[in-house]
């Protein structure tokens, strides 16, 4: 039988690839997806607590932050094709206009 | 015969090794494709937990909306191999490993000090569309109705966003 134990192993697997991959990648884009799963890593706990502890708001909460997620895709997009427009790089650590 | 642990494995590898490939993989498009791989393992291993709505919900939002917003991003921007290139970051992505691999043990620390100590069996919790709607729409109808205010806020965000992005042109 899988116990909780192993569901939180798997969601800190995925939130520490997600952790390195914000910290490692300079391409926006990247860091947005590795920012999904950051968040896909938390829904995976908060699924597995919710099973666990025979409640549903923890399925609730998923609902939210896929919804909290969709706006902030969007928005992030958004932001990083006008960067593409401006600067015709997606690289995060080009943009140093506010550093002087 | 209970066959779960063998599909949880199946799908947990599956979905470790395609977050893997959206952090590594050098072609955006790869980056996106492996996470579109890496949600239907997931939303398969929700279904696992017994929450078929969230699962769906998942699969629907992610695999289908904001993943093919991603794609056409990629699509659309047209990136050459120059704009890609990653050059001069060698302590930045071994530090970040490191931090990952401190946070993977910490958490692995915490987690062997409660949740296997005490075996919490599974509960009989099954999210269906009726059980997660009666909740939704009873406990929680303030903050889903904002949400709605929120989804609003980031299409007036997106189009201020767009408008000045024509008027520089």
């Amino acid at each position: 039988m899988i116990g909780l134990g192993s569901y939180l192993l798997l969601s800190g697997i995925i939130f520490a690839i997600g952790i390195a991959g914000v910290v490692t990648s300079r391409n926006a884009l990247k860091i947005l997806l590795s920012l999904e799963l950051l968040l896909a890593a938390s829904n995976l706990s908060f699924v597995a607590f919710s099973r666990f502890n025979g409640d549903y708001t923890g399925q609730l909460i998923v609902f939210f932050v896929i919804l909290v997620a969709a706006a902030e895709v969007a928005i992030g997009l958004a932001i990083i094709v006008l960067m593409y427009r401006h600067f015709s790089t997606i690289q995060a650590d080009e943009l140093k206009d506010l550093k002087w | 015969m209970d066959a779960t642990p063998f599909f949880f494995y199946l799908f947990a590898a599956a979905l470790v090794l395609a977050s893997l490939t959206v952090v590594l993989a050098r072609n955006p498009l790869y980056n996106v494709l492996s996470l579109v791989a890496a949600i239907f393992a997931l939303s398969s291993i929700f279904m696992l937990l017994e929450a078929f709505f969230v699962g769906v919900v998942l699969l629907l939002v992610y695999a289908g909306a904001i993943l093919v917003f991603f794609l056409f991003v990629v699509m659309c921007l047209n990136l050459t191999p120059e704009a890609l290139s990653t050059t001069g970051q060698g302590h930045m992505r071994v530090l970040g490993w490191l931090a990952a691999a401190l946070f993977l043990s910490e958490f692995f620390l915490v987690l062997k000090s409660f949740a296997w100590a005490q075996a919490v069996g599974a509960s009989s919790v099954r999210g269906t569309v009726e059980a997660v709607g009666k909740v939704l729409f009873t406990d929680y109808l303030l903050p889903f109705e904002l949400t709605s205010f929120l989804l609003l806020i980031a299409v007036f965000g997106i189009v201020s966003l767009a408008k000045g992005a024509f008027k520089t042109k």
